[in-house]
């Protein structure tokens, strides 16, 4: 059965006119690596946060792991699924690096001892340690985006949507982030990529899906279960 | 009926100082009226009201609980010697309401003004346009506070920490740990707004002309002296009351 499925999925912004999702029946599979492509404002981040449940579509329902999206609270999404958000910052509140990292981990029940070991090795991944004690906010665009990475990452996901990954990072930790996307992957961890980086897409190999204003119209690539 | 924002703000500024001078729910029950008297007159919609519906129960409660305070007039329900409820306390818990509505109403009044009007209004008025433009930013920060406050809530969730259920005696130091991230990115903003600012010329030359224009019609003064003489009257009536 498939984690995530939509059927005749509709979401228009209020106060549009267009719908920024339109019909869109999709079906995900709990080990598939997807990539999702697509111009500016065709629908790529309002489709992830539909299936987050952090926008309810008007038209259509969306099943998460055997349940509609919306009868779970955003925390119970979050235990299911790690997220990335298009703009890192927003997702920042901490008031250092490794704090960012262990916030999660330390209030989901982690030990301290843990904890530490996760942050260390979370932050190893991206040369991130010495950084550890810095404002989040006060880093480049890019460390930015490689600690919001790290912070899902060391949550351990079984599956996990990234909005614009790879923005703002360099062409040696993008080919970083796809060794390790790959190593989770193969680990069992579904992946759903939104990216317009179209190197790291073919180099991402996985099922493609293209939307234009708000539809699919493309799906290559198709995981069979 | 088309008239300036000055006349509004007069008109809603009568309704304010009246609804908190008079405590009396007779008195507040008509100016009430003449609010809603008001509100239909510039055909504004009530729409707004229905947003209250989910707060009714909430002043009902309030309403009854104040009344239990307050222990003037005559004893309705006692309990042995002491008083639970008086025909004051009734009276006062209405007038709350009342007062309430009427404010509500009298923000009816602005709400289809839009923003820079508004402003306009207060620097035709002779407030220096600094302070003019720090309102300006105060109004524009509240949505972007919120906003922040939102994404930060979410953040949290979707790292699936549960803030209601699991660790109810840890919440307060969450809490106090995110409010210092919170405030220094509003205020990054805000200091980006400044350098901006800056880079745009604000404040280069002492004067600053309108695209907009604001000017008062006969129907304002026909409007605003109709207000006053309404008031006087209805002041000049219910002195006995
Ligand atoms: N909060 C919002 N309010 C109103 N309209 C919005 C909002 N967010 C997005 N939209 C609109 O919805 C459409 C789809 O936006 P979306 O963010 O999903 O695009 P996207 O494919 O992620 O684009 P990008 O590649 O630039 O990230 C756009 O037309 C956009 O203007
Ligand atoms: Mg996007």
């Amino acid at each position: 059965m498939a984690f995530i499925s939509l059927q005749g999925v509709s979401y228009t912004y209020s106060g549009r006119k267009e719908p920024a999702v339109r019909n869109i029946s999709l079906n995900f599979g709990q080990v598939e690596k997807i990539a999702i492509t697509g111009l500016n404002g065709s629908g790529k981040s309002t489709l992830a946060k539909l299936i987050l449940g952090l926008l309810k579509p008007q038209n259509g329902e969306i099943i998460l792991d055997g349940r509609p999206v919306g009868k779970y609270s955003l925390v119970e999404v979050g235990e299911k699924l790690g997220y990335v958000l298009q703009n890192p910052s927003q997702m920042m509140f901490n008031t250092s690096v490794y704090n960012e990292i262990a916030f999660g981990l330390k209030w989901r029940g982690k030990s301290k001892n843990e904890v530490h070991h996760l942050c260390k090795r979370y932050l190893d991944l991206f040369d991130l340690w010495d950084l550890r004690g810095e404002l989040p906010f006060n880093l480049s665009e890019g460390q930015k985006q490689l600690v919001a990475l790290s912070a899902v990452l060391a949550l351990q996901p079984r599956y996990l949507i990234l909005d614009e990954p790879t923005k703002s990072i360099d062409t040696f930790r993008k080919k970083k982030l796809k060794d390790i996307l790959q190593e989770i992957w193969r680990q069992g961890t579904g992946i759903m990529v939104i990216s317009h980086d179209i190197e790291f897409v073919a180099g991402f190999n996985g099922r493609r899906i293209h939307m234009a204003q708000g539809e699919v119209v493309e799906d290559a690539g198709r995981y069979k279960d | 009926m088309q008239v300036d924002i000055r006349t509004k703000l007069l008109i809603v500024a009568i309704f304010s100082v009246l609804a908190l001078v008079y405590q009396d729910p007779r008195i507040l029950g008509i100016i009430l009226l003449l609010n809603l008297l008001t509100v239909t007159l510039f055909r504004i919609s009530f729409n707004i009201f229905r947003g209250f519906k989910k707060f009714i129960y909430m002043y009902a409660m309030l309403m009854i609980i104040q009344s239990f305070f307050v222990k003037s007039g005559e004893p309705l329900i006692k309990l042995g010697n002491t008083y639970l409820l008086t025909t004051g306390g009734i009276f006062y818990g209405i007038s709350i309401i009342l007062r309430f509505l009427i404010l509500v109403g009298s923000g009816l009044i602005l709400v289809d003004c839009n923003t820079s009007e508004l402003l306009l209004a207060l620097v035709k008025l002779r407030i220096p346009y600094e302070i003019v433009f720090m309102i300006q930013m105060g109004i524009r920060f509240i949505p972007v506070f919120i906003n922040e406050l939102q994404n930060i809530f979410s953040g949290i969730q979707l790292r699936g920490v549960d803030l209601r259920k699991v660790y109810k005696r840890k919440v307060l130091r969450v809490y106090i740990s995110i409010f210092s991230p919170l405030i220094y990115s509003v205020w990054l903003k805000a200091e980006k707004l400044s350098i901006l600012l800056e880079l745009r010329g604000f404040r280069k030359f002492p004067t600053r002309t309108y695209y907009r224009d604001i000017s008062l019609k006969k129907l304002d003064y026909v409007v605003i002296s109709l207000s006053l003489i309404v008031t006087v009257v209805l002041v000049y009536v219910l002195r006995g009351l």
